[in-house]
């Protein structure tokens, strides 16, 4: 079993029971995992393809409720109000973050003090950050209306108008999530090569030609992988939207996991709610598997 | 001289755009609810600790934090034993069909899966296994959960460390499972305490699941029996501030204290 090509962990061989060891230190993850996620999965195939009356399947009815789904105005606002919040919130965290990662990248008093606080949004619970964010906008109690009131005008309408609700929810999930963007954002920086930009700077390039001709493209793959991070998970958020404005008001905030919730939950339509729950699965695979594709294309130019 | 203004400028803006909303919710928590709603100050002129006192006497607060603490423990801490064990197997064997590797893809598919997509049938599954609204039912999901990602976590950092030092121990006499547990664990210390700490803070900041899972303070976590809070009408505004404060404060102070790793944990893989 010696030959060039192997892996060099190939020559750790022992013998008896190590021989079954890799698979017995695979098996009760896999055990769990198998259990808990993938049996799971397969149900809920299995029970999109049902109708259910109290929790229990009453008839099989195929692809229907995937069918349904696509003439269904609610799940179609639903998709429609997410894709705008994930495009919207992750293109202005982008922005933001690349921004303040740049403006980070020079040493200077207080940047660590900078880099402490940034960290706090994103750990804390989400529903504690929709929490704060009620006491920010809610027109009899919130910040928004106390400045108001204090500097003579009146009460703060935010989640009782339909757009000013939308771009509220933004507003929460920039604040939460740009910290994220910048960290990784600001690693990525930190480990790109020295070299060009001293090039640059003894050529006399200005600060805007080093950020289109060098750190631009050099960051472009980190900050690919960092809004397609952000962008799977923004897909499926539903926390802060629970708390914040159950959906409402009306429809204007409700993502496709909180209609998926309350088809399941509140109206106890479990078969067409896992068809739902499998169709936004397999658009967030889709997402994904093609974003890898084009890193790899980036990569490889 | 100007750029150094514009820093100064830039850095208060962005620490008042963070810190502001948390001094509003920690100024409400000490504010009475009349003073919330029919006097709006911007700082509490009464300062009362009574909201905070009503959520442990009249809420059940204690019981969502023990909750919390007993459901993060078990989850993670399973999740980490039996993850290490896979991480270690797909990092340094290699299987027929190249099997270890098709099991890590496995898992990182599994981890890009929203979890929401699943939570009909576990909600199903927990139902049929009379596991609704017990510590058990979360701490089997949870584990599952953190399985999929301390494996890859956790391979990487196998990885790294070079497979030399095992084999000088098992010449030694160590078995194979010897010179993991004796060598390479304690060498791959850091990156387990960056995959626990990330584990933590998912896990105690779940929602989803225990909002289907639970439905008492039997089993209810923190961030659960706070959602109970929210009414259809809200009036009691300065027990939901005291509440967020409970519930943010616990995690806050974790991630601040373990700061270094918790960054290195969140940025890793995306720069890799």
């Amino acid at each position: 079993m010696k030959s060039a090509t192997q892996a060099p962990q190939y020559r750790l061989q022992g013998a008896g029971l190590d021989l079954a060891l890799p698979y017995l230190m695979l098996a009760p993850g896999l055990t769990i995992v198998l259990g808990v996620l993938v049996y799971p999965l397969w149900d809920g195939l299995r029970a999109s393809t049902r109708a259910y009356r109290y929790g229990s399947p009453v008839a099989d009815v195929g692809i229907q409720n995937y069918v349904r789904l696509w003439s269904d105005a609610q799940f179609l606002n639903a998709l429609w109000v997410t894709v705008k919040f994930v495009a919207l919130s992750v293109s202005v965290e982008a922005v933001l973050g690349f921004a303040l990662a740049l403006f980070c990248l020079r040493e200077f008093r207080g940047i660590r003090l900078l880099r402490t606080v940034l960290i706090i949004p994103m750990v804390i619970t989400p529903v504690v950050v929709a929490i704060v964010f009620r006491l920010i906008y809610a027109s009899d109690a919130g910040m928004l209306t106390a400045l108001s009131e204090a500097m003579g005008g009146g009460a703060v309408q935010i989640l009782g108008n339909s757009l000013n609700a939308f771009i509220g929810l933004v507003v929460l999930d920039v604040w939460e999530w740009t910290p994220l963007m910048f960290l990784i954002l600001l690693a990525g920086l930190q480990s790109l090569p020295h070299e060009p930009f001293e090039a640059a700077r003894v050529d006399g390039a200005g600060a805007w030609r080093v950020f289109a001709d060098l750190t631009f493209p050099m960051m472009r793959p980190v900050l690919a992988v960092a809004i397609v991070l952000r962008t799977i998970d923004a897909f499926g958020t539903f926390d802060q939207v629970f708390v914040l404005t159950r959906g409402g008001p009306g429809e204007a905030t409700r993502l496709i996991s909180i209609y998926g919730y309350d088809t399941a939950f509140k109206f106890q339509q479990t078969g067409y709610a896992a068809a739902l729950f499998v169709t936004v699965g397999l658009v967030v695979l889709g997402l994904a598997f093609s974003a890898i594709r084009l890193l790899r294309r980036i990569d490889a130019s | 001289m100007s750029s150094r203004v514009t820093r100064i400028l830039t850095t208060s803006f962005v620490l008042a755009v963070v810190l502001l909303p948390i001094y509003w919710l920690v100024s409400t928590s000490l504010k009475s609810n009349r003073e919330i709603t029919q006097e709006g100050t911007l700082y509490p002129h009464v300062p009362t600790l009574d909201n905070y006192v009503r959520l442990f006497t009249e809420k059940q607060f204690g019981s969502y934090l023990a909750n919390s603490l007993v459901v993060t423990f078990f989850s993670v801490a399973i999740a980490l034993v039996v993850g290490a064990m896979g991480a270690y197997a797909i990092a340094r064997f290699r299987l027929p069909f190249a099997m270890e590797r098709k099991v890590g893809l496995f898992l990182l598919t599994l981890r890009i899966i929203p979890p929401v997509v699943i939570l009909i049938p576990v909600y199903l599954l927990m139902l049929s296994l009379g596991l609704l609204d017990t510590w058990l039912g979360l701490i089997a999901t949870y584990t599952a959960f953190n399985v999929t990602f301390c494996v890859w976590m956790m391979e990487s950092f196998f990885r790294e460390i070079p497979v030399d030092l095992e084999e000088a121990a098992m010449v030694d006499g160590d078995s194979r499972f010897g010179a993991f547990r004796r060598i390479t664990l304690p060498l791959a210390a850091p990156g387990l305490a960056a995959t626990a700490i990330f584990a933590v803070l998912v896990t105690f900041n779940e929602f989803l699941f225990a909002l289907a899972l639970t439905a008492t303070p039997r089993a209810m976590t923190m961030p659960r029996g706070t959602a109970t809070l929210i009414g259809r009408i809200d009036t009691d505004w300065a027990s939901m501030a005291a509440a967020g404060v409970i519930g943010a404060l616990p995690i806050v102070f974790f991630a601040l204290l373990v700061q270094r790793h918790l960054v290195r944990g969140l940025t890793m893989g995306a720069v890799k």
